[in-house]
């Protein structure tokens, strides 16, 4: 029997054996107690306690379930784009392709700004990642990877290093050298370990810590200097799928989606999962907070795109269309909130309007699947990467 | 290979678990849809002004626009 690692909050006398221990907070007969994870296992090892049956939890979970859905269907006394009907009707926007990044020998998967407003760096299946300056077309950097499918990458919040991942199980970082000559890879620091592909992977609000999303089912959050784990996140039953850190001035949490179709949001600090949304009818490839950092979106398999407010606990819009029916792999919000760019496996991109629910445009251009839409730091453009190699900036 | 106890415990362990998951998720503090709408259109009004791809900026101020080309007789 495998005693999960948790995270203990409380340090002290077990309440069972005495014994000053790690303590796991648990209920015996709908009472808090403090165990320590010995006598834990001890006590799930006798099986049945008196009074707790696997009957008797089975009818709490349904009840708490069902709880939860009554207490968030009470809350729901309008809908968004009801309330959304008293405000101006967007016109269709004025977006073209402004530059068209080439020089990715395969499939881009990845990409990501730079807070400079001008730089970005892509990842592609051939294993290559890319620094490009976006004004100037210059490719700055490049490095290879020894594996296939970088599925991830991100800009170090100095614009010193990249961080990159995927069928390695890894999520490396690399300084950026000034020398052009020099080869990236001798520098290269080995960060996270997964045990399987890793998805998704973010700088925290510094080049001090990665957070990862894997296929191993978990998220993580890691030291980059020592490559130690500092805090895992369990609670997908299937892969993770993407991960995005809430704006800095909204705390320590994040929102992670994946292939049980579930988007949970997670408290950095203590590995716990606060708030969690089942809605979509199939995987969730990614997900983008609100620029407030009360809500967020998701994209989707089952050709939709969501839209959850975190204070009202629920669901709040779904972005959709008959003609809609390929997926939806990838969303990010423009500045305001108001437009939710959306890349689709039709090789399209919708630009949806967040509180009316109606698409405002769709953007023609690139030759196969749209696999990551990122709007810039500063708003004024979106940067597309997609299966037909390229990447495009539309403004 | 697990024992049939081992197993079962194991199923009583995830159990407890997911009451412990649901009964946090179960206790949070909510607020009406009405109200995080209008905090959410509030939010978008506010910042409207400021977004580049909502509102369109001239040419002269967009690193990415070309300025127009100049024709050389």
């Amino acid at each position: 029997m495998c005693d999960q690692t948790f995270v203990a909050i409380t340090f002290g006398p077990c309440d069972c054996c005495g014994k000053a221990s790690p303590l796991m907070n648990i209920y015996i007969k709908s009472e808090a107690t403090n165990y320590c994870s010995f006598c834990v296992e001890v006590m799930a090892t006798q099986g049945l306690q008196a009074g707790e049956s696997a009957a008797s939890l089975k009818k709490e979970s349904d009840s708490l379930k069902k709880k939860l859905e009554e207490e968030r269907a009470k809350l729901s006394d309008i809908e968004l784009s009801q309330v959304a009907e008293k405000i101006e009707v967007l016109a269709p926007l004025s977006i073209k392709t402004r530059r068209v990044l080439k020089g990715h020998g395969n499939k881009v998967l990845c990409m990501d700004w730079c807070k400079d407003k001008r730089r970005l760096v892509s990842s592609s299946q051939d294993g290559k990642v890319i620094v490009w300056d976006a004004f100037t077309l210059n490719k700055e950097h490049g490095v290879t990877l020894p594996c296939t499918w970088v599925l991830a990458c991100a800009y170090a919040p100095s614009g010193c290093a990249v961080a990159c991942g995927g069928l390695d199980n890894k999520c490396s970082v690399f300084p950026l050298s000034l020398d052009k000559n020099e080869n990236l890879n001798t520098k290269k620091k080995s960060v996270a370990m997964h045990t399987n592909y890793v998805s998704g992977c973010t700088f925290t609000s510094s080049d001090m810590q990665i957070l990862t999303s894997s296929g191993d089912g978990t998220c993580a959050l890691w030291d980059v200097e020592s490559g130690q784990l500092l805090q895992s996140f369990h609670g997908h039953t299937a892969d993770v799928l993407s991960l995005d850190l809430a704006p800095s001035e909204t705390g320590n949490t994040f929102v992670s989606g994946g292939c049980d179709r579930k988007a949970n949001v997670w408290d950095m600090r203590s590995g716990q999962n606060i708030q969690s949304f089942e809605c979509h009818e199939s995987d969730i490839n990614c997900v983008k907070y609100y620029p407030s950092g009360d809500a967020f979106a998701s994209a989707s398999d089952d050709a939709t795109c969501r839209f959850y407010d975190l204070r009202a606990d629920r669901e709040v819009a779904v972005y959709q269309k008959d003609s809609i029916i390929f997926g939806a792999s990838t969303v990010d919000f423009s500045l305001s909130g108001r437009l939710l760019f959306a890349g689709y496996n039709d090789y399209t991109i919708n630009a949806w309007d967040v509180l009316k629910g109606t698409r405002v445009s769709a953007l023609f251009g690139h030759e196969n699947r749209v696999s990551r839409v990122r709007v810039s730091p500063d708003g004024t453009a979106l940067c597309s990467a997609s299966w037909d190699n390229t990447l495009r900036i539309w403004s | 290979m697990m024992s049939s106890k081992a197993q079962s415990s194991n199923n009583l362990a995830h159990a407890r678990r997911t009451v412990q998951q649901l009964r946090i998720e179960a206790s949070i503090e909510r607020i009406k849809v009405s109200k995080a709408s209008a905090d959410l259109m509030n939010y978008c009004s506010e910042h409207a002004r400021n977004d580049p791809l909502l509102m369109g900026i001239p040419a002269s101020d967009n690193p990415f626009k070309d300025k127009k080309p100049c024709n050389i007789l």
